[in-house]
């Protein structure tokens, strides 16, 4: 027992005690979520293995595939259509500061959307939009205690719930990352020709675009395909009380689920760079 | 047992979507309008804004913290080689420097600011809707938007614009630290080229967008969060339908500024 | 003579179904009248209209000679002020104590320091004998306590009307008949009118001066406790014996 005669020395006991508890909570919540994830392939394996949709509602996972694709589809285009005039829009403003010479403009830039900017933008959205409505509904079902009748009826909700929004977002982050990447890209072209009179044929060149930069977008677009719905169920499984609770859930995925695609996004660059040798 | 509506004709689906969007771009529009009006006035709380400055500058600094070393060493991950390969090296700094400054400190900070602070802003504003205290506000004749609206979205001002500057230096740190360890690049490399070729007016470009990004986060995380209908459900729908609107905010601000700003 | 507050042929529906068609109600200063119905029948929307958090369709409000249901949101604050009304779900604040939910509208109406205004409301929370309750938060207290809290932040401001939306729904009875005996205190001591929505018959019987049975979106009688007991109407009759078969039409089952 720490003697707590000085006021200094109990109060930094108790600021490493809080600290020694966020730290503790924060393992146990990773070690949770690391169990939610190795569940939800166990699901998927469940799933191919069994025929039969037993205890899974028919049409979910189209249902998902709707929910998380088509109707993101706008938001993302007008998202990444914004940032990628102005991405463009930057570039050209510097280089005119300092070579003038736009040839690269487009090939760069297509090697940089491929690679990265397409992908992990597309992921930060997905992250905000489809995270928090994927804890909101989990989440609201946890508080109504809809969760508990699944459990009662012999329904596992992690197969349920989590494996349908999980495959449907891994083939739509795919998809709506080419989406994006496309929308940027071509919105860029659209800059680059208005604003500095860029000739378009100069700028659609995809010269500096090699393999390894495609499967980047892959890996990355299916890593935070996997992050988003694995968070996202997770923070709405551990929803707790009424509206607050859901309130919670939803914040956390959203924080969470970008934080992921942030740090995914570093994580995976980080070891191309390793492997290719520092050229990227 | 999902909460979607099955699909429905495509056009109808699209005319139905965007007259919502269309009344909720008015409604936030509206909100603005009554907030100004009470800046005016003033008709502040000051209580209330002292605490929620607090509240929100707490919460969300070691988060944006921590995106923006990540966020730093993402751009020197794609400047950098580029660079490197050209043998200028000395330009690293600047490279990076000005993305991180111009363009993605400012929005990847704003966009955390709106998941941690926006969303959370929204839900307790919508579950004190769900639970009649705003009208319990009302039939005490105290104006809702003068007492909570205001002062949070003055703080979450307040709060983003400081959470910008402290996170882009920490950023421009990450990006030497990155440099650094990856690329083999000297600190005092990376530091003489963020101090040669970054002028204040870049700095000030973030940060005045970031003014913007907050007044947006801030209008439409309050607005969902007092128009809420229905429950539990309902409050979920509330935060997602602000972080969504929050994100198109900041993409489409970003855009403008920078046009009407260069 | 004038009645205090009166309904005149109001009418309200909602997303199209109608709730209240023509409901006329006159309410003297200084009574105490329950609304009593079945659920949906639109008493809480009632007493909502009276202070403008819900829009009539059709029909007047009358409150002392003047009428209510047309002023702007702006304008309803001098109305509000005299009008107090206690909620379903109490609404006290979460983030903060009873002394500071009670002591809101004492600092912003009645311009008082945070301190001066602190010490007015626990005095107001020991009228509801709640004073020892005053630093706790609403999470920490019980139904039936968090109602008392409510009562006194809104008496703060010494309104003239009370409305009370199902105050006693929900508490054990002990807790209830509390409740009914603070109503009565309030108009037989401070003169208040009281307009009390409930589910609760043994609250009607006990406390009401007069009782309003509102009925398929009219008021189908007004009558004092004692005849709407023996009233002849064979309606009446089914909801206050609380039969489930008989005339009456009970929407949804």
């Amino acid at each position: 027992m720490p003697d707590a005669e000085l006021p200094r020395a109990r109060w930094l006991h108790q600021r490493i005690e809080g600290a020694g508890a966020a730290a503790l909570a924060a393992l146990e919540a990773a070690v949770e979520l690391w169990r939610v994830y190795v569940a939800t392939w166990a699901g998927i394996v469940r799933r191919v293995a069994r025929r039969r949709a037993h205890g899974r509602p028919r049409g979910e996972l189209a249902r998902q595939l709707y929910s998380i694709g088509n109707r993101s589809l706008v938001f993302i285009a007008v998202t990444l259509g914004f940032i990628g005039m102005v991405m463009t829009y930057e570039a050209c403003l510097q280089l005119a500061r300092v070579t003038g010479d736009f040839s690269q403009v487009g090939s760069q830039f297509l090697r940089l959307i491929i690679s990265d900017f397409g992908p992990t933008l597309t992921g930060l959205m997905l992250a905000t939009r489809v995270g928090a409505g994927i804890a909101a509904e989990i989440g609201s079902m946890k508080v109504t205690e809809q969760i508990d009748a699944l459990r009662m009826s012999g329904v596992l909700p992690i197969d349920y719930l989590i494996v349908p929004r999980f495959i449907a977002s891994l083939v739509m982050t795919l998809v709506l990352a080419v989406f994006g990447a496309v929308v940027m890209y071509t919105a860029g072209g659209l800059t680059a020709k208005y604003s500095f009179g860029v000739n378009l044929g100069l700028y659609f060149d995809a010269s500096q675009v090699r393999a390894r930069h495609v499967v980047l977008l892959v890996i990355k677009a299916i890593a935070f395909g996997a992050a988003i719905p694995v968070v996202a169920g997770f923070c709405g499984l551990r929803a707790r009380g009424s509206s607050e609770g859901v309130g919670w859930a939803t914040t956390a995925a959203v924080i969470g689920g970008s934080f992921a695609v942030i740090v995914l996004d570093f994580v995976i660059s980080a070891a191309a760079l390793f492997v290719t040798g520092g050229d990227l | 047992m999902t909460l979607d509506e099955p699909p429905p004709g495509v056009i109808a689906g699209i005319g139905a979507g965007a007259l919502r969007v269309a009344q909720e771009i008015g409604g936030i529009l509206l909100l603005t309008a009554e907030v100004v009006r009470a800046l005016v006035a003033p008709r502040i709380d000051t209580r209330e804004l002292w605490k929620n400055l607090y509240k929100m500058g707490n919460r969300s600094v070691p988060i944006v913290v921590l995106t923006a070393l990540f966020a730093g060493g993402l751009m020197t991950l794609q400047t950098g080689p580029f660079v490197k390969k050209f043998g200028a090296t000395a330009l690293a700094g600047w490279a990076a420097g000005y993305a991180v400054l111009r363009e993605m400190g400012p929005i990847l900070i704003a966009l955390m600011f709106s998941g941690r602070v926006g969303a959370n802003n929204t839900a307790e504003l919508s579950t004190m809707t769900v639970t009649e205290q705003l009208d319990g506000l009302r039939a005490l004749a105290i104006d809702p938007v003068g007492f909570l609206v205001v002062p949070r979205v003055l703080a979450m001002m307040v709060t983003l614009v400081a959470l910008t500057v402290i996170g882009d230096l920490v950023a421009l740190l990450g990006a030497a630290v990155v440099a650094h360890a990856m690329l083999d690049i000297e600190w005092s490399t990376m530091f003489h080229s963020f101090a040669d070729n970054l002028r204040p007016f870049d700095f000030l470009h973030g940060v005045y967008k970031s003014i913007a990004f907050g007044g947006a986060i801030a209008v439409s995380s309050c607005y969902f969060g007092v128009t809420v209908r229905g429950g539990a459900v309902g409050v979920g729908r509330a935060v997602n339908a602000a972080v969504v609107a929050a994100a198109v905010s900041i993409m489409l601000l970003d855009f403008l500024l920078t046009y009407l700003t260069g | 003579m004038t009645a205090f507050i009166e309904y005149r042929d109001v009418t309200k529906a909602f997303a199209g179904k109608p709730v209240l068609r023509g409901m006329n109600l006159a309410i003297a200063r200084g009574e105490v009248m329950f609304i009593i119905g079945t659920s949906g029948v639109g008493k809480s929307v009632t007493i909502k209209h009276l202070i403008g958090l819900l829009r009539i369709d059709g029909g007047e409000i009358w409150f002392d000679g003047r009428r209510v249901d047309r002023l702007p949101e702006r304008a309803l604050a001098p109305l509000r002020k005299r009008i107090g009304m206690v909620f379903q779900s109490s609404t006290l604040f979460d983030s903060m104590t009873l002394a500071e939910n009670v002591a809101l509208p004492l600092r912003k109406h009645q311009r008082m320091a945070w301190t001066a205004a602190l010490d007015e409301a626990r005095r107001r929370l020991a009228q509801v004998y709640m004073a020892e309750h005053a630093e706790r938060y609403p999470a920490e207290l019980s139904d039936g306590m968090r109602k008392r809290a409510a009562i006194a932040r809104t008496l703060a401001l010494d309104p003239e009307v009370v409305l009370f939306d199902e105050p006693t729904t929900g508490l054990d009875p002990i807790s209830a008949r509390r409740i009914d005996r603070l109503i009565r205190e309030l108009a037989g001591s401070l003169g208040v009118t009281a307009v009390v929505v409930s589910h609760d018959l043994a609250s009607t019987f006990a406390i009401a001066d007069r009782v309003a049975f509102l009925y398929q979106g009219v008021v189908h009688v007004v009558a004092a406790p004692g005849e709407l007991r023996a009233s002849p109407d064979p309606i009446v009759q089914q909801f206050i014996t609380g039969r489930s078969s008989g005339p009456m039409e009970t929407p949804g089952f």
